[in-house]
C-alpha cells in the first residue's frame, strides 16, 4: 500500500507555477530520491507535503488521510517529519535539548523524552556532543543533529532536505550510511540530493523534477539512461 | 571548544545550592523581625514587586523569545479590576485580583490571537499598539476608572480569617510578606516551566519558529499559553501595586513607560534565566531610587565632588529626581551594546575565560 | 455637525498630515536601508522642537526660518547616533535594536527633562493662532506654512533619491544591501547617511510643528507611536507610503475627533493600526516583509 500519494500538486506563487500538475506514489520502507536541476521545486513540493504551503491545486495523501490544510506541527505528529535545507539548530539549547524538543511531541514526560533524545543522537553518532550547545557544532554535526531531531518525533515518513549539502566526501559517506540504518528501522525517506553518486546509490526509486513539472520516474539505471533528464541536466550546466 | 549550555547547569541544583536557597528564603522570611524601618521593608517589597513583573515578562519574553512591550496592559488590567471593585462594591482585594487575572487572561487571548500572527517588529508594534488602546480606554471610560483623575484607596478592609484579624494592613509588614510569596511563587512556577515540556517549547520557539513547527509544535497554541502565564502574574502584580500604592491613574499604571521598564528588569539581569530578572531588579530597584530620592545629588555633595552651593550642586538636587528614567536609559544602552546577554551573562562569560585561561 | 465643520476639520487633518508624513518619511528611510525600527525618533523630534525654541527666545530667529538651521543640525545629529551606536547592532537581533534605539530615547527625553525641567513651553509667534477664511472655512496659517514647507521638502527628497547618485545609492542598499555592497557601493556611508537624513526629517517636522504645539521632553512618544502607524500603514520603507499614510493619519485624527470624540482619536487610530497590521502587514505601498 502506498504511504504517500501525491496527486496533482500544482503551486503558483503570484502567476508563477513552482510545481505544477506532479503526482507520484511512495510505498512503504522505500527510500525516494528527488531530484532536479536549481528551481526545480523540490523544497517546494517538501514544503506542499509538510503542510507550510497549502498546494494550490491537487492532493497530497499520507497513510490513507487527505493532509491539505493541515499545518505542520499536526503534519508531524501524523508521523511525516522533515529537515531543512538550511541547517535550523536550536542555537542556545544543547543538542539533547535540540532532539528532546522533538521527542517530546510522543510525550509529556522529560524523562521519557531525554531517554528517547539520548537513543536518536546515538543512532547518529553525536553521543560525545550531547551536552554541546547546538549553536556552536561544525556543519557536518549540525545535519547530523537535524535527523537524529526529526527521528524523535517518530517518524513514518522522513523527508530529507539536502542532508549531505556542503559537507566533505567522508561526512557524506556517514550520512549515506545512516540513511540507509534508517531504511533498516522501517522508516521511508524521500531525499532530496545534488549528489548523483549518492543518490543513485541510496535510492530505489527517483522522480525528477524541471521547472516544477515531473520529468521522470522510475529506477536509478532508468533515470541515468533517460534522454530528457541527460537534456535537463545538461541544459541546466 | 564549544561552551556548554549555561542553563543545562542549573537543571539539576546542587545541595549546596538548594540549602543556600532555602536559607536566603528563610533570612527573608525572618526580615521584619528585624528590621522595622518602613524605608528599607518599602524598597524591599519594590524588589519584590519587580521581580514578579521581570520574572512574568521573562516566560514570554525571555523564554518564548515574543518581545511584548505592551505588558503595562495586564498590570494595568490587575490594578483597575482590584482597586473598582475594591472602592465601588467594597470586594476585598483578594477576590478583587482574581477578577483581574480573569480579565488579563481574556485579554492576553484576545491580543495573541490577533498578535501572534506577526513576527519580529511586528510583534513588537502590535503589542504596543493593544496596550495603547488600553490607555486610552482607560483614561476616556471616566465613569468606570474616573479617567485621567485617577483611584484613591482610603479604606483598605482588614484580611480576617472567621472572625480573627489577621492584618489591618497599617504597616509594611503585612504588604512585605504578600510582596515575598508572590516572588517567590513566580520564581517557583518559572522553575517548573524551565523544567517541563513548557520549558522546552518555548525555548524552541524562541530560538526557531518554523524549525518548532516541524517539529510538532503547535506555534499558536504555546505562545499563547506562554503569554497567558505572564499576563496572569503580571496583574497580580498590578493588584497589588494598586493597594501597596494606594492611587492609580491611567498615567501610571498603564503608559508606554511601564512597559519598557518591565521589559529593561530582565534584559538587564539576562533574559531567559531564571534569576536574571532578580540580578536586574537588584540592579535597577536601588539605582531609581537612589535617584528619585536625590541620594545620588546629595551624595555627590556630600563626598565635596560638587558644591552645595554651585549652580550644577543646585540644579542637580532640584531636578535630578525628576530624571530617574534617565538611569534605565543608560543602563539600557550599555547593556545592549556591551553585555547582549545580560549582567549575569556577562559575569558567566568573564567566569568562564577566567576558568579557561587557568587551565 | 454641519458640512463646513467636516470640511474644515479635512483640510486641518490634511495639513497636519503633511507634518506627520515628514515624520513617517524619516522613519521608513531608516527602516529601509537598515531595517531597524527606530524607537527613538519622536524623541529626535522633541530635540528639534526644542532647537526651534531655543533659536526663537534666545536668537529671535523664527521658526519656519529656524527649518535652515535645525536640519542641517538634526542631519549631523543622527548621523552621529548612527555612527557611535546604532552601527554597532545592526544584523543582531531585531529585539536588541528596539531596546537600543528605546534606550537612547530615554536618555534623550531624560535629559531634555533635566537640562529644561518637564515644564510645557509655548512658542509663540505673532502668528501662532491667525487663520484666514476661504468660503467660510477657517484655515490656520502656522498650519498651512508647515504644510508647505513640508511639501517642498518632501518633493526636494523625491528629487535627491530619485535623480541624484548618492539618492540612488540609498534606494540600491535598501533594496538589498548585499547586493548594493557587491555593487561598490560604501552600505556604511549610505546608513549614516539614511539616519542622517531621517533624522533631519524628524527634526525639520519638530520645527514645523512647534508654533502650535507645547514642547516639553516627553512628547516624542506619541509622536514615535503616531510615526510607527504612519509607516506600518504606508508599508516599512516606502517613501510615496509615508507621505501617503501621514495624510491618512492626519485626516483620522481630525475627522474621528469631531465625529466621535477627541478623547478617544488615538484609540480610533491604534485600532486602524492593529487592523492593517492584521489585514496587510505589508502596507499599502510595500511588498510584505513577513
Amino acid at each position: 500500500m502506498a504511504i504517500l500519494e501525491i496527486k496533482h500538486v500544482s503551486k503558483f506563487f503570484g502567476g508563477l507555477a513552482a510545481n505544477s500538475d506532479v503526482s507520484f506514489e511512495m510505498s512503504e520502507g522505500m527510500i525516494m530520491g528527488l531530484i532536479g536541476p536549481n528551481g526545480a521545486g523540490k523544497t517546494t513540493l517538501f514544503n506542499c507535503i509538510t503542510g507550510y504551503y497549502p498546494p494550490s491545486k491537487g492532493e497530497v495523501i499520507f497513510d490513507g488521510r487527505r493532509m491539505n490544510g493541515l499545518q505542520p506541527d499536526a503534519v508531524c505528529k501524523l508521523g511525516m517529519a522533515r529537515t531543512w535545507q538550511k541547517v535550523r539548530p536550536l542555537a542556545k539549547m544543547t543538542v539533547v535539548d535540540n532532539v528532546m524538543v522533538g521527542a517530546l511531541c510522543r510525550t509529556n514526560s522529560l524523562k521519557k523524552a531525554r531517554e528517547l533524545a539520548m537513543e536518536q543522537v546515538r543512532v547518529v553518532r553525536l553521543d560525545h556532543r550531547a551536552d554541546f550547545l547546538a549553536g556552536g557544532l561544525p556543519i557536518g554535526e549540525r545535519k547530523k543533529l537535524e535527523v537524529a531531531r526529526v527521528l524523535a518525533t517518530q517518524p513514518k515518513l522522513l523527508l530529507l532536505d539536502e542532508v549531505m549539502g556542503g559537507l566533505n566526501p567522508a561526512e557524506s559517506e556517514e550520512i549515506i550510511r545512516l540513511i540507509l540504518d534508517i531504511r533498516k528501522l522501517g522508516i521511508t525517506q524521500m531525499v532530496i540530493e545534488h549528489d548523483m553518486k549518492a543518490i543513485m546509490r541510496i535510492s530505489d526509486r527517483i522522480v525528477v523534477l524541471n521547472s516544477g513539472e515531473k520529468l521522470a520516474e522510475g529506477e536509478p539505471q532508468e533515470i541515468v539512461s533517460n534522454p530528457d533528464v541527460i537534456a535537463a541536466y545538461l541544459g541546466s550546466e | 571548544m564549544i561552551p556548554t549550555n549555561p542553563l543545562h547547569s542549573q537543571r539539576g541544583a546542587s545541595a549546596v545550592q538548594v540549602s543556600l536557597g532555602m536559607a536566603v528564603i528563610a533570612a527573608l522570611f525572618a526580615f521584619p523581625q528585624f528590621v522595622e524601618s518602613p524605608y528599607v521593608l518599602h524598597m524591599m517589597i519594590l524588589f519584590f514587586l519587580s521581580t514578579l513583573m521581570g520574572q512574568s515578562w521573562n516566560i514570554i519574553g525571555g523564554y518564548t523569545g515574543q518581545y511584548s512591550v505592551g505588558h503595562a496592559a495586564y498590570f494595568g488590567t490587575g490594578a483597575y479590576s482590584t482597586m473598582i471593585l475594591l472602592t465601588t462594591k467594597e470586594i476585598a482585594p483578594w477576590y478583587g485580583m482574581w477578577v483581574g487575572i480573569a480579565a488579563s487572561v481574556v485579554l492576553a487571548l484576545i491580543i495573541g490571537s490577533i498578535c501572534f500572527r506577526l513576527r519580529g517588529p511586528y510583534f513588537v508594534l502590535a503589542s504596543i499598539a493593544v496596550a495603547e488602546i488600553v490607555r486610552g480606554t482607560a483614561l476616556n471610560l471616566t465613569d468606570l476608572t474616573k479617567g485621567a483623575e485617577g483611584i484613591l484607596l482610603t479604606d483598605m478592609p482588614a484580611f480576617k480569617i472567621g472572625q480573627t484579624v489577621i492584618t489591618d494592613f497599617s504597616s509594611k509588614v503585612p504588604y512585605y510578606y504578600i510582596a515575598l510569596v508572590l516572588a517567590l511563587m513566580i520564581i517557583a512556577v518559572t522553575w517548573l516551566v524551565q523544567n517541563s515540556k513548557l520549558g522546552y517549547y518555548f525555548q524552541a520557539i524562541r530560538e526557531d519558529q518554523d524549525a518548532a513547527h516541524s517539529l510538532g509544535i503547535n506555534l499558536t497554541f504555546w505562545k499563547n499559553s506562554a503569554l497567558v502565564i505572564s499576563a496572569a502574574f503580571t496583574s497580580l502584580a498590578g493588584s497589588f501595586y494598586a493597594i501597596f500604592v494606594k492611587f492609580i491613574d491611567p498615567s501610571t499604571v498603564l503608559p508606554l513607560d511601564l512597559s519598557v521598564q518591565i521589559v529593561l528588569i530582565s534584559i538587564i539581569g539576562g533574559i531567559g534565566t531564571i534569576f536574571g530578572p532578580v540580578i536586574g531588579s537588584l540592579v535597577l530597584v536601588p539605582l531609581s531610587e537612589a535617584l528619585r530620592s536625590n541620594a545620588i545629588a546629595q551624595g555627590l555633595i556630600n563626598s565635596g565632588l560638587v558644591s552645595e552651593e554651585s549652580g550644577i550642586g543646585i540644579f542637580l538636587k532640584e531636578h535630578l529626581a525628576h530624571a530617574h528614567v534617565l538611569i534605565y536609559g543608560i543602563l539600557v544602552v550599555v547593556v545592549i551594546l556591551f553585555m547582549p546577554d545580560g549582567v549575569l551573562g556577562y559575569f558567566r562569560k568573564m567566569t568562564a575565560k577566567k576558568k579557561r585561561g587557568e587551565a | 455637525m454641519t458640512f463646513s465643520v467636516l470640511m474644515q476639520s479635512i483640510i486641518s487633518g490634511i495639513l497636519v498630515g503633511g507634518v506627520y508624513a515628514l515624520i513617517g518619511i524619516g522613519l521608513t528611510i531608516i527602516f529601509g536601508v537598515m531595517r531597524v525600527i527606530n524607537f527613538a525618533h519622536g524623541d529626535i523630534m522633541m530635540v528639534g522642537m526644542y532647537m526651534t525654541y531655543f533659536l526663537f527666545t534666545l536668537f529671535g530667529i523664527d521658526p519656519f526660518l529656524s527649518v535652515l538651521i535645525t536640519m542641517p543640525l538634526m542631519f549631523l545629529f543622527g548621523a552621529l547616533l548612527q555612527k557611535v551606536f546604532i552601527n554597532r547592532i545592526l544584523g543582531t537581533l531585531p529585539q536588541n535594536q528596539i531596546l537600543l534605539t528605546i534606550g537612547l530615547g530615554l536618555i534623550m527625553s531624560n535629559t531634555a527633562m533635566l537640562a529644561f525641567t518637564s515644564d510645557y513651553k509655548i512658542l509663540t509667534t505673532s502668528y501662532s493662532s491667525s487663520s484666514f477664511n476661504i468660503a467660510g472655512i477657517s484655515i490656520s496659517e502656522p498650519l498651512l506654512i508647515s504644510f508647505l514647507i513640508t511639501a517642498a521638502i518632501t518633493v526636494g527628497l523625491y528629487w535627491f533619491l530619485l535623480k541624484t547618485d548618492t539618492g540612488q545609492a540609498i534606494r540600491a542598499t535598501a533594496q538589498d544591501r548585499e547586493a548594493a555592497q557587491l555593487m561598490g557601493i560604501n552600505v556604511k556611508w549610505m546608513s549614516i547617511l539614511s539616519f542622517g537624513i531621517g533624522s533631519a526629517m524628524a527634526g525639520t517636522a519638530g520645527a514645523l510643528i512647534s508654533p502650535t504645539y507645547y514642547i516639553f521632553p516627553q512628547v516624542g512618544s506619541a509622536f514615535t507611536l503616531k510615526a510607527f502607524v504612519i509607516t506600518v500603514l504606508g508599508g516599512m520603507g516606502s517613501i510615496v507610503g509615508a507621505t501617503l499614510g501621514g495624510i491618512i493619519i492626519g485626516l483620522v485624527e481630525s475627522v474621528a475627533a469631531v465625529t466621535i470624540s477627541s478623547d478617544w482619536k488615538d484609540v480610533v487610530v491604534f485600532s486602524i493600526f492593529l487592523l492593517v497590521l492584521l489585514v496587510k502587514p505589508s502596507g499599502l505601498m510595500g511588498k510584505s516583509r513577513m
